[in-house]
């Protein structure tokens, strides 16, 4: 292990931050009775107000089955996970649709705007569906907009839109209902290396304004970098966390760094 | 390659069932009519009314075929479509444009073999059952033979074939032309955004001016242009229909989600755009469903309004059992002596008529045999024979027509009719269809003036008496009318001539099939709207299966997924109702006009029929819909 790797106790954390979430003994199991795949082997892991976490590992390492079950869309053979004071394991699934509307926020690699409606549409989707007045929803998709710098592009399709355009969009929608927290699935995974970092600028903008907190998949340590915290999974368990200092570049050097540590099956997916 | 297609096509059956049990139904009907001439069921009707019936079915085999001909085109349209994508990744594995068409033609004829196998089973089934209600609606005591017969079968397949393989060809041809990434993008061809403002709002302009056009003419009185104006308003109703979906309806779903205050409540941003995204591609479909609909509507109220038309005709017609005519005054009693033997007369009257040579008549119904009445004559013989008589005297320039009842006609203005009678124009100021002379009225033409203008026509014609009787016991026709040709014959000279009508005569029986052979295509078409819609919503459901697990991934509940389905349903099937609803008071007003009868009463009953029976249809779509897009 990378003598830069700072262990913590990553069970719990400073006693003046507010948990969002928190999961505990986190198992999740494939297959049958005769071939059982661990997937996930007992991860523990606090989600406090205001954070940007990065989750990075290699391919099969489980990261996106961690995101799937803490997005409430996959459930866990095992352990707990504590989201707005719910174990939502426990809750019947229309229970955890109110809370993916409510609480959570989606930002995927496809970004999976609804082709049929203007982007404007898309992002007043979620208020609209919660019963939120028309005028209210207009008002805060046009806030929004403007502060992740869409406004002009409010009319268009997702189809007559760039890449970096839709994404921005894409987040946009996920932070209109003002959720707890907001999952991004590669969320640059799809678009160039400008749009990228543009996308990746509001993240942090709205996280440091105190708008979102963040728990992002990505296998791009550039990507990574742009968080607050980057915890490194591999073989279904968390190896390490990495916390940014000031510098984004030095940050983003030292996960370099723990991924050659971690050995050639750290591949790009 | 056949295996491959066979396989496919078993595979895929799920995907095909709505077209294969929506050509079967078309196959079950067109086949049900075919046998229906041949079956021989209708030979108890007589010659003269066999012909007319058979006449009738090849007219509606006719509009079937056309019918059959838009469907299958439609349908294989939708299908190749979809399929076009899923077969196109053949072509990375190396088959060519030729291989992969001949693989979409082998599944297409085994849909198409798969749906004539069904619907000639069924249609074999069904076709005891389907005499048996057309002959049980037409109120015919014709015993239903259960005899589907082989060459109905025949000419079913071939006309169904000959139409199902041009179009199976044309996919064929559609694919060996198509490029690679056609192909494989074929799914997506159909997307859009939004259609253009201009061209919605030119098309509103155009398409309401052309539907009001048609409706203008539906409703228009006309001394002779019914025909004319008929014809027009279909077409211009047609086109009109069709540009009130591709303009003016999407501009207002398009104007609605332009009102964001509006669009953002609940589902209604979801299924407003969906709507509109679907309206470019689904257009056609909504308007052909309507004039379906439409078609639908207008067949039933045909169906009530003949059925209360033949009624009236048979009542008419029976007004009286006999009549004599003669140029002798004084036959009255001995008459009623001859037909009161063994007989209760429960009607008899008497009045002079004046035959008019037609040389001396200028009307507009030229080369019919004409009479003229006098009013009092004709006053006396009302109170005679028990008829309503609601006329104020008559002036010198005035005339009463006095017809029959057609079943239908075309002449739908009685206003400003002039007539001239030996020279002297007389205004028409009633046209009235009670049976005074009953049957007479059939042959002949009557006008009634007043007494004065009778005595100045006499002249001009030949005056001669009427004598009518009704006998109340109609088994005793055949001996009384016997009784009576005898007396006739026993009359000095042989100027006097005999009518008798038999009240058990079958004459008319045509009629009655063509009623419940309407009642029949008022099903057909109001199946076929909703198998229509039906299979587009299937299909559209799957395009819709991607959407709907983001919009699941992101939170959004199935329950409000559902509720936005089923707004979107209910508006899809909303509108060609609602179309429909308002075309069809001006449709069946018109056959109202030209059939003399009201059928108000029948419009609203028939189109809540359709609400009953489209009501079924959406609970189906909604269901498979949201099976399909895995929102069940």
């Amino acid at each position: 292990m990378n003598h830069n790797v700072e262990k913590e106790n990553m069970a719990s954390g400073p006693a003046r931050r507010v948990h969002v979430a928190v999961v505990k003994d986190l198992v999740k199991t494939y297959g049958g009775k005769g071939v059982q795949t661990r997937v996930l082997k007992g991860i523990d892991l606090d989600i406090c107000r205001h954070d940007f976490i990065a989750i990075m590992g290699p391919s099969g390492s489980g990261k996106t089955t961690l995101l799937n079950i803490l997005s409430t869309i996959d459930k866990p053979t095992q352990g707990t996970v504590i989201l707005d004071g719910q174990d939502i394991t426990k809750v019947p699934n229309k229970e955890l649709s109110r809370l993916r509307r409510d609480k959570i926020g989606f930002v995927f690699q496809e970004y999976n705007l609804l082709d049929t409606m203007t982007l404007q549409d898309n992002i007043a989707l979620p208020l609209s569906l919660s019963g939120v007045s028309g005028s209210e929803c207009v008002d805060k998709v046009q806030r929004l907009a403007a502060l992740l710098g869409i406004e002009e592009h409010l009319k268009k399709y997702p189809c007559q839109l760039s890449g970096g355009q839709r994404q921005r969009g894409a987040t946009c929608r996920a932070l209109i209902t003002e959720p707890e927290i907001i999952f991004a699935d590669e969320p640059t995974g799809a678009l160039d290396s400008k749009s990228g970092r543009d996308l990746l600028e509001c993240f942090r903008m709205v996280n440091d304004s105190g708008q979102a907190t963040i728990l992002m998949v990505t296998h791009d340590p550039f990507c990574a970098s742009y968080a607050k915290d980057v915890y490194m999974l591999n073989d279904g368990k968390i190896l390490c966390r990495l916390s940014r200092g000031e510098d984004r570049k030095e940050f983003y050097d030292r996960i370099i760094d723990v991924q050659t540590s971690m050995g050639g099956d750290f591949l790009c997916q | 390659m056949t295996k491959l297609a066979w396989i496919n096509f078993k595979s895929g059956f799920k995907n095909y069932l709505s077209l294969v049990v929506s050509l079967a139904f078309t196959i079950l009907v067109l086949f049900n009519f075919q046998n229906l001439i041949y079956s021989g069921g209708f030979e108890i009707l007589g010659t003269r009314n066999k012909e007319y019936v058979e006449i009738i079915v090849n007219m509606i085999t006719f509009v079937l075929v056309c019918f059959m001909f838009f469907f299958i085109w439609y349908s294989t349209n939708v299908f190749l479509t979809r399929r076009k994508k899923e077969i196109g990744i053949y072509v990375f594995m190396g088959l060519s444009n030729e291989k992969i068409g001949k693989l979409y033609f082998l599944e297409t004829v085994f849909t198409g073999l798969s749906a004539l196998v069904l619907g000639l089973f069924f249609g074999a089934l069904s076709s005891g059952l389907f005499q048996m209600i057309l002959l049980a609606i037409s109120d015919l005591a014709v015993a239903v033979h259960f005899r589907p017969g082989l060459k109905p079968a025949l000419i079913t397949a071939g006309i169904y074939g000959a139409v199902y393989m041009i179009f199976a060809v044309k996919g064929y041809v559609n694919l060996v032309r198509s490029s690679v990434l056609g192909m494989i993008s074929a799914a997506r061809q159909n997307e859009y955004v939004r259609q253009r403002r201009a061209v919605l709002f030119i098309k509103s302009i155009v398409g309401t001016g052309i539907l009001g056009s048609g409706y203008y003419l539906a409703v228009k009185k006309d001394q002779g242009g019914t025909m004319g104006n008929a014809f027009g308003a279909v077409v211009l109703v047609t086109a009109g229909v069709y540009l009130l979906f591709g303009g003016l309806i999407p501009l207002i779903f398009q104007a609605a989600a332009g009102n964001k205050r509006f669009l953002y409540k609940n589902q209604r941003v979801l299924w407003v755009n969906s709507l509109i995204f679907r309206m470019k591609k689904n257009y056609r479909t909504y308007a052909m469903v309507s004039i379906l609909l439409l078609c639908s509507v207008t067949a039933l109220a045909t169906s009530f309004a003949m059925k209360g038309r033949y009624d009236s005709i048979i009542q008419f017609e029976n007004t009286y059992t006999f009549q004599l005519i003669s140029p002798r005054d004084d036959l009255d009693e001995q008459a009623a002596a001859v037909i009161g033997e063994g007989n209760e007369i429960s009607a008899r009257s008497r009045i002079p008529i004046l035959c008019l040579d037609s040389s001396y008549v200028d009307s507009r119904y030229g080369g019919s045999h004409y009479a003229i009445l006098p009013w009092s004559g004709l006053k006396e013989l009302a109170g005679e024979a028990g008829l309503d008589f609601p006329f104020e005297p008559l002036e010198d320039h005035q005339i009463i027509k006095v017809s029959h009842l057609h079943l239908m006609s075309l002449l739908t203005d009685q206003s400003n009719v002039t007539v001239t009678i030996a020279g002297k124009n007389y205004r028409q100021v009633e046209d009235t269809s009670i049976p005074y002379l009953g049957y007479l009225q059939e042959p002949m033409s009557f006008y009634v003036v007043n007494d004065r203008e009778y005595g100045r026509l006499k002249p001009f014609g030949e005056e001669l008496h009427t004598y009518n009787y009704r006998i109340k016991d109609s088994g005793n026709f055949v001996q009384t009318r016997d009784r009576l040709d005898r007396f006739v014959a026993g009359l000095e000279g042989d100027d006097t001539a005999r009518i008798a009508i038999d009240p058990e005569s079958n004459e008319l029986d045509w009629i009655k099939v063509m009623y419940s052979i309407c009642v029949f295509m008022f099903f057909v078409f109001v199946l076929a709207s909703g198998s229509i819609m039906f299979m587009k919503l299937y299909n559209d459901a799957f395009e819709e299966k991607g959407r709907y697990q983001v919009m699941m991934n992101m939170g959004i509940g199935r329950e409000a997924l559902r509720k936005s389905v089923k707004a979107e349903m209910a508006v899809a099937y909303g509108l060609p109702f609602a179309v429909m609803g308002i075309s069809s008071c001006f449709s069946v007003g018109a056959l109202a006009r030209m059939m003399f009868t009201d059928l108000t009463g029948i419009n609203v009953v028939s189109v809540a029929v359709v609400l009953g029976i489209l009501a079924l249809w959406y609970g189906l779509s909604v269901r498979a819909y949201e099976r399909n897009a895995g929102i069940y």
